[in-house]
């Protein structure tokens, strides 16, 4: 565990993924443990995720009907795991490649100019997934290379994946390796409030134990800039 | 949204021929229009369990959709259909509406 900061209650971390349950289904556990280490917690979902596939399982949702549903289960999320500012960018969803790049970082780099973040998390442009999160991780980076600021900015990755970093080209002072076993059962009541995207999976709604039992106990991110030398993993931001 | 039956949601796919409609059609993981304003001409519903759908449209051609299970028409008078499969996920989707849908 890293040494407790004195200026702790000031600390800011943003967030700025593609859509509703990006926050919860990657790194959950992690946005909980900062809340409740007091940081001061600001996400930016660009879509509404409001052409997702899952529609409820039976379903109960229809392409029109999906936005709404979509953003509240996304505030019930932020809820559940601290997140205190939600900003939707309003783009549609499955189109945020084709937004005019320079036109979103803009966007992105007057809210790091106004938060002044102590932690920027995105996606990795080209690991990313998915084109949305490609997208919006393109925008991010080039949003903090133009900001200036202090702060770091971090990948989010996938799973497990990158605790062998050296099969994907990274080395590992560049991976920080976050211990969320704290913050599980947080990281599960955000995955419930996602319901419409979780429902079919049916473990998710198992008994908690087992529920939980099924998530990993460490996520990991990628820091964009690593500096320190360091030969193994760090364990905080 | 109800499961199809065919005779009703014939009945109301045909209350917006002859008139300029708003269209959202999608094949989920592959394709989506949203929008484009078109004259309906014809419109025909069929299949069993799991239907067809089609639309001529005045000197502008065909629309064709399959694998659509369910419908409703909504608050605004919007004619919703859509195609689940057993969990609950979209395969397609067709919207018709006199309005254009939010972009």
């Amino acid at each position: 565990m890293s040494e407790p900061h004195q200026d702790r209650a000031k600390r800011k971390l943003l967030a700025v993924f593609a859509h509703p349950d990006d926050e919860s289904f990657i790194c959950g556990g992690t946005l909980a443990k900062h809340a409740a280490e007091g940081y001061d917690i600001t996400l930016v979902s660009a879509t509404r995720g409001e052409m997702g596939r899952r529609m409820g399982n039976p379903p109960y949702l229809n392409r029109e009907t999906m936005a709404a549903a979509r953003e509240q289960e996304l505030r019930e999320a932020c809820e559940v795991l601290g997140i205190r500012q939600l900003i939707l960018f309003g783009i549609r969803d499955k189109t945020v490649e084709f937004m005019d790049e320079d036109g979103l970082a803009g966007r992105i780099a007057s809210l790091i100019e106004e938060i002044d973040p102590d932690v920027v998390l995105t996606f990795h442009e080209v690991m990313g997934g998915h084109p949305d999160h490609c997208a919006i991780g393109k925008a991010t980076t080039a949003a903090y290379r133009r900001a200036e600021r202090r702060g770091s900015l971090y990948f989010i990755t996938f799973g497990d994946a990158m605790s062998r970093p050296e099969r994907y080209g990274h080395t590992r002072n560049a991976v920080v390796k976050i211990d969320v076993s704290a913050y599980l059962e947080a990281k599960l009541a955000a995955f419930r409030a996602h319901r419409c995207q979780t429902e079919m999976d049916e473990w998710v709604w198992l008994p908690d134990r087992e529920a939980l039992s099924r998530f990993g106990r460490h996520e990991y991110f990628l820091q964009a800039d690593p500096i320190l030398p360091a030969r193994e993993f760090r364990d905080s931001f | 949204m109800i499961p199809i039956d065919r005779l009703p949601t014939e009945t109301e796919l045909r209350k917006f021929v002859g008139s300029e409609v708003y269209v959202h059609s999608e094949a989920t993981s592959f394709v989506f229009v949203r929008n484009f304003k078109l004259r309906i001409g014809e419109a025909h519903v069929a299949g069993e369990g799991s239907y067809r759908v089609a639309l001529r449209f005045d000197g502008q051609g065909w629309l064709r959709m399959e694998a659509l299970t369910h419908y409703e028409v909504d608050e605004a008078g919007r004619l919703l259909l859509a195609g689940y499969d057993d969990r609950g996920r979209m395969n397609v989707a067709l919207h018709l509406g006199k309005e254009p849908f939010p972009e």
